[in-house]
């Protein structure tokens, strides 16, 4: 493995809200290193954006509040260190992508002035005029066409995909350490999503950054990840290698997600493979069962899973790989 | 379409839009309402002397010439004279609109300003207890009459304390001063809490945009970003709050002009509804009709300089 370059530990958050608190992530732990894609994966409202959020403390507090854990980066807690601090490595040393590229940009400021900005707070040594190349540069790098044209473009003129590369090129803007991107295809068209996924691959292993890849979607996962972290109900299930985790997933959730992916190969004569869905829906997180949260869809369930000390705790079970689970499946 | 163009083609729709306007002010004095020639007479008036009265007020004159009378005014400014003093109604707007502005223009200006600037100060302490207490202390100040403003200020401050003059006015510059700081300050004091409440929703409602979050994540400072990323995209709302008042400014402030004794518009207004001075009313009228049509492009063009989204066509 190479350098580790962010140490996050037991992370907790939780959300105070009109109709109680919520546990959005309790105790979440994983690692990132340099050059490598760690997948952070779940259904929606597991966690994953809150957590990746914690990291760059971009919980709206209130109603949100980190309330345990640690985010080694450098050696300094990000989770502790004063604002001012933290200013300077948002943007600089790690940088962050969202899952809304419609409205992630301002408005009412031409793309070339947004990613200018990030330069002139963190590269104070550059003028005007070398801040306005280097934007220029870096929608090249995202492969916008014509971009001595788009940097005065407002975000408005441009489509869903473009604005994602615009972000794009904002976060590599300082070339940071850590580039987190929260579900970025998520809200674009299939061959678009490709695309851009394709970019950030390349230009991970271009600029050697560590990249959280949070997504809902394995098949991104298998593309360009090599660590994944699965999340479930504010929880990290399974952790392991991309190869581990698909040839030998040891929670039924893990097993579940990655057979709900279509494939098409191992049918006969054309005909599609029912695909095969995970039963149930995720638990409201104002009542979670006694135990394990996962116990209403899982197959293996036991009286040990809905205990009250039933609740399952991360456990490694082979190098580099950790499961929490009463059950791990044998394969 | 450059922005230029866009005024000027903005500006020739004024025309049809006056034209509509003048009309209305038209029907409303010429034609509907009671016969002024009548009300300025006594009852036991001759037909004659009725007749005779008409046409001294040109009332006699087909409806369409009269309709062009008011035309005329609107462009010309020349609105004839006052039918109670005589004077000219041009000069008496005009000696009216000095005092008037002088308090008008600076009130509305720092009570802009200074409930801008609080509730910036505001939104970035939302939800914490600061917030909290400046939305109670609002509705506190606006809770309370007006008149307990004024009444306090021109007893307590200016008369026990000495502090200000007390009520009256003189011209020029900078004899006026002493004049308006009392009415300026209890007319800043009445716009606060419901300024502040409407700009603290306005500001409010861009913090929690998702390219808010984008520039923290970014490492701006909260002060950039409320000042420079949130201030520019609330800057449509503010604009339409803030412009669509200033028509109304011309026609003074009614209420502190007459308690502080300041011989501004709204004073020349008030005596000529009591009079039934007919052309004053209209010119007044027409005025503020010019004013309202006038910011209102004023704001359309601010529009397309602040918010690259509305297009220009
Ligand atoms: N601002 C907030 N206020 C209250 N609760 C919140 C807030 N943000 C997140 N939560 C809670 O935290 C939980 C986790 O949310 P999160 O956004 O991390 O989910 P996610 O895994 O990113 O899902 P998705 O795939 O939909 O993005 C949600 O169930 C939600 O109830
Ligand atoms: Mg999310």
């Amino acid at each position: 493995m190479g350098e580790k370059i962010l140490e996050v530990t037991d992370l907790k958050v939780e959300f105070n809200t009109d109709q109680g608190r919520i546990n959005a992530v309790k105790g979440v732990s994983f690692d990132v290193y340099k050059g490598k894609t760690l997948g952070i994966v779940g259904e929606s409202g597991s966690g994953k954006s809150v957590s990746a959020l914690s990291i760059m403390r971009l919980i709206p507090d209130p109603p949100g509040r980190i309330v345990g854990g640690k985010a080694l980066f450098k050696g300094q807690d990000l989770l502790q260190i004063p604002m001012n601090k933290m200013r300077n490595i948002r943007g600089n040393k790690i940088a962050m992508i969202f899952q809304e590229p419609m409205t992630s940009l301002n408005p009412v400021f031409t793309c070339g002035s947004q990613i200018e900005e990030v330069l002139a707070i963190h590269q104070m040594q550059l003028t005007k005029q070398q801040r306005k190349n280097k934007a220029v540069e870096l929608l090249d790098l995202v492969g916008i066409p014509a971009p001595e044209k788009r940097i005065k473009e407002y975000p408005h003129q441009l489509s869903g995909g473009m604005r994602q590369r615009v972000m794009i090129a904002m976060s590599l803007a300082c070339e940071p350490d850590i580039l987190i991107a929260d579900e970025p295809t998520t809200a674009l068209d299939v061959t678009i999503q490709a695309q851009i996924l394709e970019l950030m691959h390349s230009l991970q292993k271009e600029l050697g950054m560590g990249l959280i890849m949070i997504t809902h979607d394995l098949g991104v996962v298998a593309e360009v990840c090599d660590d994944v972290s699965v999340m479930y109900c504010g929880k990290i299930v399974e952790a392991a290698d991309v190869r581990t985790l698909f040839t030998r997933p040891k929670h039924p959730y893990t097993k579940g997600l990655i057979n709900s992916i279509p494939s098409y190969d191992a049918t006969d004569e054309g005909e599609k493979e029912r695909l095969q869905t995970i039963r149930g829906m995720v638990p409201s997180l104002f009542d979670l069962p006694t135990g394990c949260s996962f116990q209403d869809r899982c197959d293996f369930a036991s009286d040990k899973c809905r205990g009250f000390d039933g609740n399952p705790i991360l456990k490694k079970i082979a190098d580099g790989h950790e499961v929490s689970c009463w059950h791990p499946l044998s394969n | 379409m450059n922005i230029y163009i866009y005024t000027i083609r903005r500006l020739l729709y004024v025309i049809p839009v006056l034209l509509g306007v003048c009309f209305i002010i038209f029907f409303l004095f010429n034609v509907v309402s009671p016969d002024p020639a009548r009300m300025m007479l006594d009852k036991h008036a001759t037909v004659k002397q009725i007749a005779e009265m008409r046409h001294e007020l040109g009332l006699d004159r087909p409806f369409f010439m009269q309709y062009l009378d008011v035309v005329k005014s609107a462009f010309t400014f020349n609105f004839g004279r006052s039918w109670s003093t005589r004077q000219e109604i041009s000069e008496m707007i005009m000696d009216g609109a000095i005092p008037s502005l002088s308090l008008s223009f600076p009130a509305f200006f720092l009570a802009t300003l200074i409930s801008i600037c609080i509730s910036l100060f505001v939104s970035f302490f939302r939800g914490k207890v600061i917030d909290r207490l400046a939305v109670i202390f609002c509705v506190g100040m606006m809770s309370v009459s007006s008149l307990a403003y004024i009444l306090f200020g021109q007893w307590f401050l200016a008369y026990h304390m000495g502090l200000f003059e007390i009520s009256g006015y003189e011209f020029g510059f900078p004899f006026f001063i002493p004049y308006v700081i009392l009415p300026i300050i209890i007319w800043i004091i009445l716009s606060i809490g419901p300024d502040v409440r409407f700009y603290r929703t306005v500001i409010l409602d861009e913090i929690y945009q998702d390219y808010v979050r984008t520039a923290r994540a970014k490492g701006l400072s909260e002060i950039v970003i409320l000042f420079k990323h949130v201030l520019k995209n609330a800057m449509i709302p503010i604009i339409t709050y803030v412009v669509i008042r200033i028509p109304f400014l011309i026609l003074g402030a009614l209420l502190l002009e007459s308690f502080f004794s300041i011989p501004g518009l709204g004073g020349i207004t008030l005596d000529a509804v009591k009079s039934s001075d007919f052309p004053v009313l209209k010119a007044m009228t027409v005025l503020s009709s010019i004013a309202y049509i006038t910011f209102s492009v004023i704001t359309d063009v601010l529009y397309t300089v602040v918010d690259p989204r509305v297009r220009l066509k």
